[in-house]
């Protein structure tokens, strides 16, 4: 695979590969902790091939954990810890690993081994020194990653994607971040966007300059790191870099060699595209657009000043070479040039379909006559205007919280878990452009005579046990009955009224 | 100053007039997070016209009403 055998070129000088806060890993140390891990795998697993799974956040031993179970021949699940122990335990038992890297020791239950970032340690330092034989490495159609995803049911659902499809994604994307400087690693491992730093960066010599989540929560610390960083390419969700604007020290000051913002994941607003151009104006601001589906993304575009000020929106982009689009109405036909309908990929960037999920993987992922290619419905309501393509809205309940891919089912079939709530309703609150928060409106069963914010602070608390904490809402609202459309469902538009 | 500051708060934290405690923690109680500080630097510049720079003011300094509430003090 391109990656493993970039890292094993690098391997050859001393580049850098991490930075993580004052730690480094050179591409060496890299290839050399990497290639242990993986003979440790084929050594203790030999012939079985099923995926470990690996929980932890920014550590630098995760990178040594994935490259070497893809030099074993086998994939791997990240798992941040925004994911709380019930949910992981779930994709535990859904994945059911013999190898389960653990850097919090969060108790999980398996059959398969699990392993502490100590154990894992030991188990490297014996087998430093050994090279796996190419044979073994990942190819084809084998996964190399499974990503759970918000599931509409309330449980989360596997996204595997294989070699190839990220062998097909290198080739698509390189044009748009040629280089070989610092790229920032600031998305975590079990979000997809990652994979632009994790492949595409790496693969072309690049340092991943890793911020965490503590920094963020102390903006100085996260600006000096900055300072010191570096950086010439950034990838991120507009959130994050969100975040970063409303300091006025973010600008081509803090940063002097950075080259270009490369944005995934959701809508880039104009407020955005204005403060980057007028803060680094040296900088180029490409958008980029894609489902996890479909390996990460699947157009791209530099936001020109043109561009900018497109009245429209701003555009998703082009589709990537080799990408096919169609924009489809409700029967599947083609629609008229300009007009609104689903798009679907047809690419090689789409992946096999969801992880042991037939019924699903049937209904939206098809084989396309022409080409022989995979297809995916994408469910997100697009159109095209002169080669551009622009993204109007998803055709279900799935939305994007500060860059998170969330099935408002999710949210809601988990928070009737808590004690007490018959039934909840969640309502995104937006700005126009953007998702600003989320809003639930519970049903108790019981009055429970607390005041809305203790009340609020309760469920919060309860519901961190089965969900992640950027699918917790802000607001939490009970009321004495859910307001019903014609359809005797609940009318989300009436709820989203009570909102000031 | 200090009423148009809790009633921000509370629209943030979804609480009702008079509910926020003064000394209450809230990162502690998971009612404010890293976008919910920004959400609520953004109000006060808007409706105050004070401004706070993200990366000179620490968690521990806005942890509970009372304390933003100083902090808002100190650059009026």
């Amino acid at each position: 695979m391109f990656v493993l055998e970039s890292i094993k070129k690098y391997a050859m000088s001393d580049r850098i590969a991490l930075v993580n806060r004052e730690e480094t890993l050179s591409f060496a140390e890299l290839d050399a902790r990497s290639d242990a891990f993986a003979m440790y795998l084929l050594e203790s697993l030999g012939e079985d091939r099923t995926e470990i799974v690996i929980y932890g956040h920014k550590e630098t031993d995760i990178l040594p954990c994935m490259y070497g179970a893809l030099k074993a021949g086998r994939g791997y699940v990240p798992i941040d810890i925004t994911v709380p122990v019930d949910r992981v335990q779930q994709i535990v038992d859904d994945v059911q690993p013999k190898v389960i890297v653990d850097f919090y020791g969060i108790g999980l239950r398996s059959d398969g081994v699990i392993l502490s970032a100590e154990t894992l340690r030991d188990r490297i330092s014996c087998f430093l020194g050994c090279e796996v034989p190419k044979e073994n490495w990942i190819k084809g159609e084998t996964p190399a990653y499974i990503l759970f995803t918000s599931g509409s049911t309330g449980k989360p659902k596997g996204v595997p994607i294989t070699a190839a499809n990220i062998e097909n994604l290198y080739s698509g994307l390189l044009p748009w971040m040629t280089g070989e400087g610092v790229i920032l690693n600031q998305i975590s491992y079990s979000f997809d966007v990652s994979v632009c730093s994790v492949y595409v960066g790496m693969a072309q010599g690049m340092t991943l300059y890793t911020i965490d989540k503590q920094m963020i929560e102390n903006l100085g610390e996260l600006f000096e790191y900055l300072e010191r960083s570096g950086l010439e390419t950034w990838v991120s969700t507009p959130s994050f870099a969100e975040i970063c604007v409303q300091s006025a020290k973010f600008n081509s000051g803090l940063m002097p060699k950075l080259k270009r913002f490369l944005f995934c994941g959701e809508v880039l607003t104009h407020k955005l595209c204005d403060q980057l151009a007028e803060r680094f104006p040296e900088a180029k601001v490409i958008n980029t657009y894609g489902p996890t589906e479909a390996t990460v993304l699947v157009t791209a575009v530099e936001i020109t000043e043109k561009l900018r000020h497109d009245e429209l929106q701003i555009p998703i982009g082009y589709p990537l070479d080799e990408v096919t689009f169609r924009i489809v109405d409700g029967e599947g036909r083609d629609v008229s040039p300009g007009e609104q309908g689903e798009l679907l990929i047809i690419s090689k960037n789409v992946g096999p379909g969801y992880y042991k999920r037939p019924d699903l993987t049937e209904k939206v992922f098809f084989k396309d006559r022409e080409t022989g290619k995979r297809g995916y419905h994408t469910g997100d309501s697009c159109f095209e205007k002169d080669g551009l393509y622009y993204y109007c809205g998803r055709m279900d309940n799935q939305i994007k919280v500060n860059g998170f891919r969330v099935e408002v089912e999710d949210i809601e079939n988990n928070l009737v878990k808590v004690d007490n709530i018959a039934r909840a309703a969640v309502v995104p609150v937006s700005d126009g452009e953007k998702v600003q928060y989320l809003a639930a409106f519970v049903l108790l069963e019981k009055a429970d005579g607390l005041s809305s914010l203790k009340r609020s602070m309760l469920i919060k608390e309860r519901a961190a046990e089965f969900l992640p904490s950027y699918m917790i809402p802000r607001r939490i609202t009970a009321v004495e009955a859910f307001p019903l459309n014609t359809n005797g469902k609940v009318d989300k538009k009436e709820l989203a009224k009570l909102i000031k | 100053m200090e009423e148009k500051v809790l009633a921000i708060l509370n629209d943030i934290c979804g609480a009702d007039e008079g509910e926020l405690e003064m000394d209450l923690e809230l990162f502690d109680e998971g009612i404010l997070d890293s976008f919910g500080v920004i959400s609520l630097f953004v109000e006060i510049e808007k409706q105050l016209g004070v401004k706070f720079e993200p990366t000179e003011v620490e968690r521990s300094e806005i942890s509970t009403p009372a304390k933003i509430i100083a902090q808002v003090k100190q650059r009026m």
